[in-house]
């Protein structure tokens, strides 16, 4: 690795030079100026600091409380994800389990949708009037039906929800395990249980790091499971976060809160980051080989396994399943959870496909979510390269500074943009950007910015550095070995994580309220329209219906784009003896610490 | 290999270059381009409002584009359509905003984003409703307080907000709000706390009128999201809550209960919804008549009919659901000092959410 090189000698290369100089640009107008902005009017409203929101948070139990919650739940699902989430990459890709390939497509039920039509999901099943409830209080008449609530409730949901990054990029970079080594510690008597935990997990060790930061995230930023679960004795601080926000005289108190889960976000990551250092991840042999899957020998533990494999499967699957089901039941029915076979129609999907706006803010959601995910991506590729070559403060400051998307809730970011540029602003060439169509792709890059660039750069971290170096002996430009070595080494890895910036932007509805073009609004605004009105009747059975069109829609980009990069990975012949691993993070749902989990539900709905 | 990845470096070239060819088109221009001569008239009005869900939107795009009217409607909830008039009022967006009520609307006038204006119907509406001068009356709307009518009988029931915590019988027995963000909501604590105003007291409400707030969380079953009140009073679970009058008849079909509501001795407070014209909006003319047309007894009668509202519009009373009309005929209305909750609503919000909300 070429690690340690001095700030100086990166100006010496126009490649740097370049990158550098639209970066530089692009962090100031869109990242830095816009939120120096609303920060400044936020807590300086008058000219004047003021100290208040500190003031009022620390004297507000409920705050104090919200607050540790969250943390709480960050903290519990750090771990908890990470149980969850091992147990099914191993299921599906380490042991010979039968019927894994049906396994895994339950598992991968995460991928395709979240928020609060998941936590409704789980709550059809286990809450009080809930299937398995009211199954388990025929056999065990004492207990309480109001059981699943509660801190255990929102913990267990959750983790059952944000298990997609372990699905996509664990499972990634076990495939990436030169089994040579596996094979070795068989041969010298190594048991099953002890190659997983001396040879397999170790080598999983920076995806893992990465995973558990977004978990740490996802946490923090809680939502919509605890509003439908968590009762009155588990609420999280985002909730509050959303109220502030929308109220100019409190939204001093929105900014501190959200730095304050920012900056825990910014620290989480700098302490992962240290204790990755230092580490060889990746295979050294020569020659390395495909793994190969394992059996558990011991057969009790082999029927553990199993049982618990396919009990993890029912659980994942159930919600799904229930939620297509009700999809199709009135509204009444869905609140009241007495679902009769007669009583599901095809009215809902009619009234919602055939409305006016028809299509057409489909085809807009879709345009903007492809472009904004291409964009981010394909502009944060050479600069993930750069800040994985060069480790240096100047480095170190520009990684820094693209993670400011994490430090504030979305709604600020857009308050941000406007306030900014509905003037002629020199910053971009004198335009004026408020009312174009722009503006909201702008905000849709930036969003995915930090997301975009941990998973990036950890995949080019995985790259085996003598390629590199071996095609620079031979002669090979900067370039040319980016466009030659590098990209079709990390490009598998690209293509996932712009599939997920684009299912997470599909249904965006904090910015694009504040930034849509009149004339092109895109689907969360229309959602929004749709299942509002007071929570009613319609509006209810409306969202299960656009939950299962974004299913659709998220389940085929994810074919597409990752179930083919994965076909075309296994049968390609690549440049011999790669590992191909690629320990790679990320989420479909996290975000900015504030909207988290859940960008389809704003917590605020005024009417 | 080197021929894909021309075409991939093409495509991302090909769609770069498309985003930023899209970012040039202004408004103005782009809505010239997709406006088609609807009616002969000239470009396209952009209305923002919270009154566009469960099909009033497309209702009055329809009604417009009869009227010769092209619109398009941007819908966002009553805070958001408020934040984002007073984010965009250096270059406009919007042309006309409608279904905001007063409490929103005079945040949005106290910024400097309306611009004034009295509609050719300005005399048929009580001037008193709006601000007479840039927002205007156009829909009642009475925030009630409704008990299951079949459970509980008129003289068992609360004759009050306050009864629901200070009589056993109503404890826990009536849903209370877990956030402070919708009008509703809001509209019920201007309600209550009007009563214990104090000059003296923390925020101009007495420690008396404080300790109602306390009591009314205490006592109350938290709302459950995405869990309409009627769904949990249709399963027993609570009696009672907070009820905007327009929704009453169709919720209690969908869920199959009976509701009453409570009239206090005090009056009910009511919302207005209004409709005014923005500030700096360069097709201020067109904006106008489309105004002048929303706000006529023709059309809101047409609207009170499709949507069982209230309207403000005495001439359009007649087009209205009798029943509906007979409400509001016999409605004491509370009186409040908007003025007065305006200013301090914001506070108030803020201090239950960091105090007596658990």
């Amino acid at each position: 690795m070429t690690g340690g090189t001095p700030a100086r000698s990166m100006a010496r290369s126009p490649f740097v030079l370049i990158v550098g100089v639209v970066l530089t640009w692009f962090i100031a107008a869109f990242l830095v100026w816009p939120n120096v902005n609303v920060l400044i009017a936020t807590f300086f409203p008058d000219g004047n600091f003021s100290g208040r929101a500190a003031e009022k948070l620390l004297s507000s139990q409920r705050a104090m409380k919200a607050l540790g919650n969250s943390f709480l739940l960050a903290v519990a699902l750090s771990v908890t994800v990470n149980l969850v989430g091992i147990f099914i990459v191993l299921v599906t890709h380490y042991f010979r389990i039968r019927g894994s390939r049906i396994l895994f497509l339950g598992y991968a039920s995460t991928f395709i949708y979240g928020g609060i039509v998941l936590a409704a999901g789980y709550k059809f099943i286990y809450g009080d009037k809930g299937i398995v409830t009211s199954l388990l209080v025929k056999v065990f008449p004492a207990m309480d039906p109001g059981w699943f609530s509660g801190f255990f409730a929102v913990l267990v949901v959750m983790t059952f929800a944000t298990t997609t990054n372990h699905m996509l990029f664990v499972a990634n970079a076990l495939k990436g395990i030169d089994y040579q080594t596996v094979e070795a510690a068989k041969n010298l008597g190594a048991s099953t249980w002890t190659i997983l935990r001396r040879i397999v997990l170790p080598m999983l060790k920076p995806t893992l790091f990465a995973v558990t930061i977004l978990s740490f995230l996802t946490g923090l930023g809680a939502l919509s499971a605890p509003q439908v679960l968590g009762g009155r004795d588990f609420q999280t601080i985002t909730p509050m976060i959303l109220t502030f926000t929308n109220s100019p005289t409190s939204r001093d108190l929105a900014a501190l809160l959200a730095v304050i889960l920012g900056v825990a976000t910014i620290l989480m990551l700098a302490v992962m980051s240290r204790l990755e250092k230092g580490g060889t991840y990746f295979s050294v042999s020569k020659v390395s080989s495909a793994l190969q899957k394992q059996d558990v020998t011991n057969p009790a533990a082999n029927i553990a396994v199993h049982a618990v494999a396919y009990l993890l499967f029912a659980v994942y699957t159930l919600p799904v399943v229930l939620i297509v089901l009700y999809s199709f039941a009135d509204g009444a029915a869905i609140q009241t959870g007495h679902l009769t076979p007669g009583s599901l129609t095809l009215d809902n999907y009619v009234r919602v496909l055939t409305q006016q706006s028809g299509l057409r803010p489909f085809v807009v959601s879709v345009v903007y979510s492809a472009l904004a995910a291409v964009i981010a991506v394909g502009g944060l590729l050479f600069v993930a390269r750069l800040l994985q070559k060069y480790k240096n403060w100047v480095a170190n400051v520009f990684e820094y500074l693209l993670h400011i998307p994490w430090i504030l809730p979305s709604a600020l970011l857009a308050l941000g943009l406007i306030i900014s540029y509905d003037h002629p602003n020199p910053l971009v060439g004198g335009a004026v950007l408020t009312g174009t169509t722009v503006i909201l792709l702008i905000a849709f890059v930036t969003v995915k910015i930090p997301f975009t660039l941990r998973m990036l750069k950890a995949s080019f971290a995985s790259v085996n550095s003598s390629l590199e170096e071996a095609a620079a002996i031979m002669g090979a430009k900067t370039l040319y070995v980016f466009r030659r070595i590098l990209l079709p080494l990390v490009l598998p890895a690209a293509a996932a994580i712009a599939a997920l910036n684009f299912n997470s932007l599909l249904d965006d509805y904090d910015t694009a309220i504040f930034l849509a073009h009149p004339l092109v609004q895109p689907l969360g605004l229309v959602i929004k329209a749709n299942t509002d009105g007071a929570e009613g009747v319609q509006g209810v059975a409306n969202t299960f219906v656009y939950t299962v069109l974004l299913m659709i829609i998220t389940g085929v980009t994810m074919y597409l784009v990752y179930g083919r990069t994965r076909r075309q990975g296994s049968t390609k012949k690549g440049p011999g003896g790669i590992p191909p691993a690629a320990p790679v993070a990320g989420t479909a749902h996290a975000g900015v610490p504030t909207s988290g989990e859940d960008t389809a539900q704003p917590a605020v709905t005024v009417r | 290999m080197r021929k894909l990845q021309t075409l991939v470096a093409a495509a991302v070239a090909a769609t770069l270059l498309a985003g930023c060819g899209g970012g040039t088109a202004t408004p103005a221009a782009s809505g010239e381009a997709s406006s088609s001569p609807a009616g002969g008239s000239g470009e396209t009005l952009v209305v923002y409002t919270n009154s566009n869900g469960e099909g009033r939107g497309e209702w009055w795009t329809k009604k417009a584009a009869e009227a010769g009217f092209k619109i398009e409607i941007v819908g966002a909830g009553g805070a958001d359509a408020t934040n984002k008039l007073i984010a965009e009022k250096n270059n406009p967006i919007a042309d006309v905003a409608f279904g905001l009520n007063n409490m929103y609307f005079s945040q949005v006038k106290a910024e400097d984003a309306l611009e004034p204006y009295e509609p050719a119907w300005a005399g048929e509406v009580d001037k008193e409703l709006g601000d007479g001068e840039t927002y205007w009356p156009l829909v009642k709307q009475a925030i009630l307080l409704g008990y299951n009518s079949d459970k509980v009988s008129k003289d068992a029931a609360p004759q009050d907000w306050t009864d629901l915590w200070a009589k056993d019988e109503f404890k826990a027995r009536y849903e209370r709000v877990t956030g402070l963000g919708t009008a509703t909501a809001q509209l019920v604590f201007a309600g209550i706390l009007s009563r214990y105003r104090d000059d003296a007291g923390d925020l101009g409400i007495s420690d008396e009128g404080w300790k109602q707030v306390e009591q009314y969380f205490q006592n109350g079953s938290p709302a459950v999201a995405k869990t309409d009140l009627f769904a949990r009073i249709a399963s027993g679970e609570v009696d009672m809550g907070q009820m905007p009058s327009s929704i009453i008849a169709e919720r209690e079909k969908s869920f199959g209960v009976n509701v009453e509501t409570v009239i206090p001795s005090v009056g009910v407070p009511l919302a207005v919804e209004q409709i005014a014209l923005v500030k700096g909006t360069e097709k201020k003319e067109q904006a106008q008549k489309f105004i002048d047309w929303f706000g006529s007894a023709k059309v809101q009668g047409e609207f009170a009919k499709q949507f069982n509202s209230m309207p403000v519009n005495k001439s359009a009373e007649s087009e209205a659901n009798p029943e509906v009309v007979a409400f509001f005929a016999d409605l004491k209305q509370q009186d409040i000092d908007w003025e007065f909750v305006q200013q301090n609503m914001g506070a108030w919000v803020e201090k239950i959410e960091l105090e007596y909300m658990t």
